[in-house]
């Protein structure tokens, strides 16, 4: 019984952490300019995200690894260096992204701006961080993030035309109002959303953080296999639910009021207050997670003593990598810089990253040094090596598009 | 002149390749404590471009190099010897996927960073010797 209310956990925890702010705000743009003719590319992204982090946290466990001291033993020093600055750019960005996101909801609860939110929401990061154990705070975050259900309910209410919708799902073709370029733009925004990086560094050493042995492999695949293609769901609920009202006004989405207002157009005042809760704890668990990704990464590069499960006095070089983040990154926040803006390109950003990040767990993974017999199978090889293909040609597109398109503009 | 052939390399026991395990690995102590990472290996061999002798025998690894050595490394040049943090190839204790020393984190020369952030700066946050709740 116990053994299957961790199972249950596990899942509805990876439904709700799959979201976040990077997500959000490109399912809403895609979904108000695209309708759902994009959605095959979450598919495609959910898969690969499956695969990957499902081999990252195999890797973690067995041979109690985590991915960024894989990618520096594999690639060496010297590219491992050029991939630690790429990734770690890439992060600090999406930690300035989430934390706006947590104050962006805020103020659309509150009133009060964001920038005064921004102080309060960082310091709140940071004491989780600081104090609260890891397995409370994956927990509470990926719970309260099952709010966004909200999304698929009220697209439901809506009562949409669910023929054309699954028309524009099935039998994908760029609307007439846009250009062949800036539907592949959003095609590698989309992957890049569902594929961040910072998503399996945070998987594997949350494996070690949490002790994983080879024991728990068969409990980390229902989560993967289960949780992330259900949160994948909730991304595809958020492009529906934009696609069915946005699109046909032609509301552009260009914050988070138009992201919530498809759910207040079906369900009301009740639906955005669900709605809000859940984006605060989609984004504030993102927040954690790709805070702690930051520090995960430079400590895991330079071999320091990292870990939540560690008191941070015995990781002193970790927590202070992390409180340097978290007073630099908001404070670029309060120059006005928009956070949904930055999002936007974080996601593309991400897109960029990935084959450096990709490619040395797919090494790792098949050396029997490190794996024993739990080595990848044969049928895992070779989609895996189909995904590098695909990530490579997402990631060498990224930059011509963005700059083709004026970034999707 | 008869040429003489250079020695066969002693295969007894494991031979390691250093590029591949040593170089970048981890590296913990004697408690399981992460240290730091291989940045670079001090051997003893001759100054380069000195010639060698017959019947030389094979450089032998004399040290673990980190700090500086990472810079120097990846962008060539060489530190004074006294700016190297050492950890002396005698320290090393077990040799897999990661490299365990025999003694503690807290001896060593290459956790002083560590130790200096955690006493003046981490250790002095409330909160920051207790365990997480």
């Amino acid at each position: 019984m116990k053994r299957l209310l961790g199972v249950a956990l596990g899942i509805l925890t990876a439904i709700g952490g799959f979201v976040d702010i990077g997500d959000l705000v490109a399912n809403a743009v895609v979904g108000s300019r695209f309708g759902l003719s994009l959605v095959w590319v979450v598919a495609v992204g959910v898969l690969g995200i499956c695969l990957f982090a499902n081999m990252s946290g195999r890797v973690a466990a067995v041979s109690n690894r985590a991915t960024f001291e894989v990618i520096r033993e594999r690639l060496g020093a010297r590219a491992g260096l050029a991939n630690l600055g790429a990734s770690f750019f890439i992060n600090l960005m999406t930690v300035i992204a989430e934390i706006g996101g947590i104050c962006l909801a805020l103020q659309l609860a509150s009133s009060v701006s964001y920038l005064l939110w921004v102080p309060v929401a960082t310091a709140a990061v940071w004491l989780v961080i600081w104090r609260v154990r890891f397995s409370i705070m994956e927990n509470v975050a990926g719970l309260l993030g099952l709010s966004l259900i909200v999304f698929a309910v009220a697209l439901f209410l809506l009562q949409p035309d669910w023929g054309s919708l699954a028309g524009q799902a099935l039998a994908p073709h760029v609307p007439e109002s846009e250009t062949p370029a800036t539907y592949w733009f959003y095609a590698v925004a989309l992957f890049g959303a569902a594929m961040t990086p910072y998503e399996v560094f945070f998987f594997s050493s949350g494996a070690v953080e949490e002790g994983w042995t080879a024991k728990d492999l068969v409990l980390s695949r229902i989560n993967v296999f289960v949780g992330f293609p259900l949160g994948g769901f909730l991304s595809v609920a958020i492009a529906g639910t934009a696609a069915v009202v946005l699109l046909p006004a032609g509301i552009e989405v260009s914050s988070l009021s138009e992201v919530v207002l498809p759910v207040v157009a079906g369900g009301g005042k009740i639906a955005l207050a669900f709605a809000l809760v859940g984006i605060v704890a989609a984004t504030f668990g993102a927040a954690l997670e790709t805070t702690l990704s930051s520090g995960y990464t430079l400590a895991q590069f330079f071999g320091w003593s990292w870990g939540k499960f560690r008191r941070p006095a015995q990781a002193a070089r970790f927590h202070l990598a992390m409180i340097i983040c978290l007073l630099a990154g908001p404070s670029l926040l309060a120059t006005g810089v928009d956070p949904i803006l930055l999002t936007e390109y974080s996601v593309v950003f991400s897109a960029i990253a990935l084959p450096l990040t990709y490619l040395p767990i797919l090494i790792v993974a098949n050396d029997q040094q490190y794996m024993g017999k739990h080595v990848n199978p044969r049928a895992v090889n070779i989609l895996a090596t189909i995904y590098l293909v695909i990530i490579l040609a997402a990631s060498l597109s990224a930059i011509p598009l963005m700059i083709m398109t004026g970034a999707g503009s | 002149m008869t040429r003489q052939r250079l020695p066969a390399p002693d295969t007894n026991g494991r031979s390691l390749d250093a590029q591949l395990h040593l170089l970048d690995r981890q590296i913990v102590d004697a408690d399981g404590v992460p240290v730091t990472t291989v940045d670079d290996l001090e051997l003893d061999s001759p100054v380069p471009g000195t010639p060698i002798e017959q019947g030389t025998p094979a450089p032998r690894i004399q040290a673990l190099l980190t700090g500086p050595a990472l810079v120097t490394r990846i962008f060539g040049g060489k530190p004074p010897a006294s700016r190297l943090i050492r950890i002396p190839w005698s320290d090393v204790a077990g040799l897999g996927t990661i490299i365990s020393l025999g003694v503690r984190a807290n001896s060593l020369d290459a956790s002083w960073v560590e130790r200096w952030i955690r006493d003046h700066l981490i250790g002095k946050i409330p909160g920051g010797r207790h365990d997480p709740q």
